[in-house]
């Protein structure tokens, strides 16, 4: 073939124009050709606002007024059932939907207000008893679930009551049972009142004995509802207060036609039941200011509708998105043209965000701290994050977190600093212990592991009595898919850990918020992050999830933990909470921080702000430390 | 031409073993417990329960062909598992996704290949002519770039400056309407459902979030079939033939046509089949960085999870689609071709 050089020439000097001036148009550098690209934020956009989009009209992709438009990350909820689920993801669709007997009063953690019920108990208004132990509710008239039903005191008391004899495991429902009946789970409680040590031994008779002890610890009396406690509990009204999925105010008529629980003696049938297979999974009926108008899983977004007939004032909003979007580019382009209100910004690019005319961005404090924990029992079949699942260089045993010189090496391994300055962008602080420092009885002066590497050699080196050291291991960290934080301190772990011996290898993979709690519930994880926010403001709502053999992550850790937990941590775990001697619980939770460093029960993270950014017509937004919703779609509007 | 369609679609079955042979060939190469998941029916027995006890229960350990007999009989069924990574059965998700993807596969059809022909056409015709040489750098450069740059840049141009063309599939006010219980959705395509419904702003919200994606998809695809029809085409103007016809004084224009284009046809053809099918099975890449639900970013995302049963899925409906799209190429070569269905 022929070809005419000039040509060739001017062609060239075309296309070297054109690679110029794409990106200049833009305002951008143009991307790095790697496939990080896609991942990683748009090379920043440091200049000033794009001029284009202020001269002429940008054609409206904004949404009306009466739409909000939240863009989260992750797969979606978990189940909108409150008797399972237990994660702010989930909760925070809950909250919009359900509303609970009382509230809390704006950002205040303490002061409730009423709301299903029409007064707070208290010992000054008599409806607490002065014993601590009965707690009485005067149910408010004239509300109305979303199907039109009338809310009524047995609605009360059949919520809570299901939820107690749903109990699935690793679920919230240990709030309810701990304080009325005085065990963790209602299996529990089976076994004691049968006096057998097995649940399968369990005879009729104590099942028929549970359920009617269950219908006897909360009952009806006229308008009221009565809450009869086992024990005095100091933080029961925080643990029903909204801000609580658990405490979710449903629908008897409507959760029994659907093929709940009959309020029947023949409970088992509905206890501990599958994800899917509990009615509220992915249907609701409350009376919250939004109806679900759709759990949308194959566009993977979440749709709210206004309750006209809402108790209090309508919403002012008529439609209410929650959209799940893991890529930080098509979130920050979303925001930027106001196709989104508010968007999820991970803490270090909060800043870029910021730059961008129309959004504010805001932190706000969070009752919550952030952690990596060990399994020390993984399940090894099938598992496809231990490799070979032995110690031969090719995989991790089961018990490999169960060597504590194990996990001091990879509290050592963490560069906490990086982590606290890089990606969270200086806005978190490193914890000491379980207990963030908003909660009392935290020890400031509790000791805590630095990032050396050398000592993780040592450490390395004396797990498995040196054979670690000498054949190496394989294993896969996995995070919830769009977290960066949890993405990059995995990675920090892993190229620390791999700088320290050739023959240690690190895997991080993504996996959906759903199935990385189910995961987690099957206790199938190897080490995971992890964060607690609080479901009541108590230095117990942090030990018990952390350190209680029968805590909330405790199944995630493994029978090895378990079993430590019971010997070492359980008796002082108890002494704490149920001591009202501020100077006796100081001596526990002093104990138990200590213990938390000494036996690396966990890789001690960081407590941090939570950022937010939303669009300047955003109005009325605010925030509780402990609300797991980031937006409250009944108090914001568009303006 | 009929009995060769038939002849075609009787080897059509032997095609079909084949391949799943080949895929199940390949998950022999997975642990029985990692193939779990092709046989629970939810998640939930995945869990908290004893693995071997759901290894025996599904035959997992048997003989080779007691386990290919009972894979092919759930593929039979329409069972193809439980993905993790969708949260659903898989044959499910691909269902939903599918709408998606043949959507924006069709729109995409008429740019990339319509649009690569003529642009190849055109060079051909204008061989080794400043217009040729344009033409051939800027879809080369086009070949050339990444399709996660050249998505981006899209994405910021169109709609990060001036805000045409969305990502997503519908804008919000679309989207509800859609939901709404007035919008019918008969097929989960966007376009032809809101032409059914008779429904205007859905339709033309529906044509703008997929303009993008059609660009990028255009502008890096172009190439490949430009180049071939550009050869293909020469290769057939110094045919004699053609001479001969521009003796007797032809038109041009009608030679062009009828002449040259449609006996070059014949490797653009098979070409074409194969791009069909790239944008059939998803267009990872442009799937992401659009946020466009389809097929594409389902097996990205679930071969980034490990989910095995989605990504064997959707392998599968990959080997489906390749099998079927191979016998409408071959009927279309019989068309265009007289001699093909001689042999």
């Amino acid at each position: 073939m022929k070809s005419n050089g000039k040509w060739w020439a001017i062609a060239a000097v075309v296309v070297v124009a054109l690679a110029v001036l794409v990106p200049m148009m833009n305002q951008e550098k143009p991307a790095e050709p790697s496939q990080v690209a896609v991942e990683e934020p748009a090379p920043v956009v440091e200049e000033a606002p794009v001029d284009v989009a202020d001269e002429e009209a940008v054609p409206a992709i904004a949404n009306s007024k009466d739409t909000f438009v939240f863009v989260s990350i992750g797969g979606g909820p978990d189940s909108l059932d409150g008797a399972y689920s237990y994660d702010s993801s989930s909760g925070a669709i809950i909250y919009q939907i359900y509303d609970n007997l009382i509230q809390y009063d704006g950002e205040s953690t303490e002061n409730f207000l009423p709301m299903l019920a029409t007064k707070v108990p208290s010992v000054e208004n008599g409806l607490l008893s002065a014993d601590g132990k009965t707690y009485t509710f005067p149910i408010r008239k004239g509300v109305k679930f979303h199907n039109g039903n009338d809310l009524t005191p047995e609605d009360v008391e059949y919520s809570f009551e299901r939820l107690m004899l749903a109990d699935p495991d690793g679920g919230p429902c240990w709030m309810f049972i701990e304080p009325l009946l005085g065990t963790m789970t209602i299996k529990d409680y089976a076994m004691q009142v049968a006096g057998v040590d097995s649940w399968e031994a369990v005879d009729a008779a104590s099942l028929k004995k549970v359920v009617d002890d269950v219908r006897a610890s909360i009952t009806v009396d006229g308008d009221n509802v009565v809450f009869h406690l086992k024990n005095p509990y100091p933080p029961f009204l925080a643990i029903l207060a909204k801000n609580s999925s658990w405490g979710a105010i449903m629908d008897k008529e409507w959760m029994i036609a659907n093929g709940a629980w009959d309020g029947g003696d023949d409970w088992t049938k509905w206890h501990n039941k599958a994800k899917e297979e509990m009615v509220a999974y992915d249907k609701a009926n409350g009376t919250g200011p939004f109806k679900l108008a759709s759990w949308d899983k194959n566009n993977v977004q979440v749709i709210l509708e206004r309750f006209d007939d809402y108790w209090r004032e309508p919403a002012k909003l008529k439609t209410a998105y929650v959209k799940y979007i893991d890529e930080y580019n098509t979130r920050k382009l979303m925001l930027e043209k106001g196709e989104a209100d508010a968007v999820y910004v991970d803490p270090q690019y909060l800043e870029q965000v910021a730059q961008i005319p129309g959004v504010v961005t805001l932190t706000k404090p969070e009752t919550a701290n952030r952690v990596a924990l060990f399994n020390e029992t993984i399940p090894v079949q099938g598992n496809p994050d231990v490799g070979s699942g032995k110690l031969d260089g090719n995989g991790i045993p089961s018990d490999f977190f169960a060597d504590v010189n194990v996990r001091k090496a990879f509290a050592y391994s963490m560069d906490y600093e990086a982590l606290i300055d890089e990606v969270l962008a200086g806005l978190g602080k490193r914890i000491v212990g379980p207990l963030p420092a908003s909660v009392p009885f935290m020890n400031p002066d509790n000791p805590v592991y630095d990032f050396d590497l050398k000592k993780a050699e040592e450490e390395f080196k004396k797990a498995f009595d040196g054979q670690l050291w000498e054949k190496g291991f394989k294993m896969t960290i996995s995070y919830n898919s769009g977290n960066e934080v949890r993405k990059t301190a995995a990675e920090i772990i892993e190229a620390n850990i791999e700088s320290i011996s050739p023959k240690f290898q690190i895997d991080v993979r993504p996996v959906e918020w759903a199935t990385y709690l189910d995961n987690l519930r099957s206790g199938y994880t190897t080490m995971f992050f992890m964060g607690w926010i609080a479901d009541f403001p108590d230095a117990h709502n942090f030990v018990q999830p952390y350190m209680q053999s029968s805590g909330a992550f405790a199944g995630y850790m493994g029978q090895h933990f378990i079993d430590r937990a019971k010997e070492k941590y359980d008796a002082i775990v108890d002494k704490g909470i149920k001591s009202i001697d501020p100077k006796v619980r100081k001596e526990a939770y002093d104990e138990l921080q200590r213990l938390a460093y000494e036996d690396v029960t966990a890789i001690w993270l960081y407590e941090a702000l939570q950022p937010f950014a939303m669009r300047d017509w955003v109005k009325g937004f605010s925030k509780n430390p402990i609300c797991p919703a980031e937006y409250d779609f009944y108090k914001v509007w568009n303006e | 031409m009929l009995q060769y369609i038939l002849r075609r679609l009787m080897l059509l079955p032997l095609v079909i073993v084949g391949v799943t042979l080949l895929i199940f060939g390949m998950m022999q190469m997975l642990s029985p417990y990692q193939l779990l998941g092709l046989y629970v029916k939810s998640p939930d027995e995945l869990r908290n329960q004893n693995m071997d006890a759901l290894v025996e229960k599904y035959h997992l350990n048997d003989p080779v062909q007691v386990k290919y007999a009972n894979w092919m009989s759930n593929l039979a069924k329409g069972d193809l598992g439980w993905s993790e990574s969708a949260n659903m059965p898989v044959l499910q998700a691909l269902l939903a996704r599918f709408p998606a993807t043949i959507e924006l596969a069709l729109f995409s059809v008429i740019p990339v290949i319509l649009g690569g022909i003529f642009l190849g056409a055109v060079s051909a015709v204008y061989h080794n002519r400043p217009l040729d040489q344009g033409i051939r750098i800027f879809a080369i450069v086009g070949w050339s770039l990444p399709d996660f740059v050249f998505g981006l840049i899209v994405l910021m141009i169109f709609y990060g400056v001036l805000g045409w063309f969305p990502p997503g599939r519908l804008g919000t006010e679309a989207e509800m309407i859609v939901m709404s219980d007035s919008f019918t959705q008969y097929t989960g395509m966007n376009v032809l459902d809101s032409i059914l419904n008779w429904n205007w702003p859905v339709f033309w919200d529906a044509i703008r979030h997929m303009i993008g994606p059609m660009i990028t998809l255009a502008y890096l695809w172009w190439a490949f079939i430009l180049r071939i029809t550009r050869s293909s085409m020469l290769d057939v103007i110094n045919k004699d033939y053609v001479r001969t016809a521009l003796a007797k004084g032809v038109p041009d224009r009608i030679v062009t046509r009828k002449h040259v284009l449609r006996n070059a046809m014949i490797p653009v053809t098979t070409v074409a089949g194969q791009m069909i099918l790239g944008l059939l099975g998803g267009v990872v890449i442009v799937e992401t960085v659009f946020n466009y639900k389809g097929i594409g970013s389902l097996a990205a995302t679930a071969a980034q999870q490990l989910d095995y049963p989605m990504v064997l899925g959707t392998t599968m409906f990959y080997a489906f689609l390749l099998v079927m799209i191979n016998l409408i190429v071959d009927v279309l070569y019989a068309t265009i071709d007289p001699r093909v269905r001689l042999e």
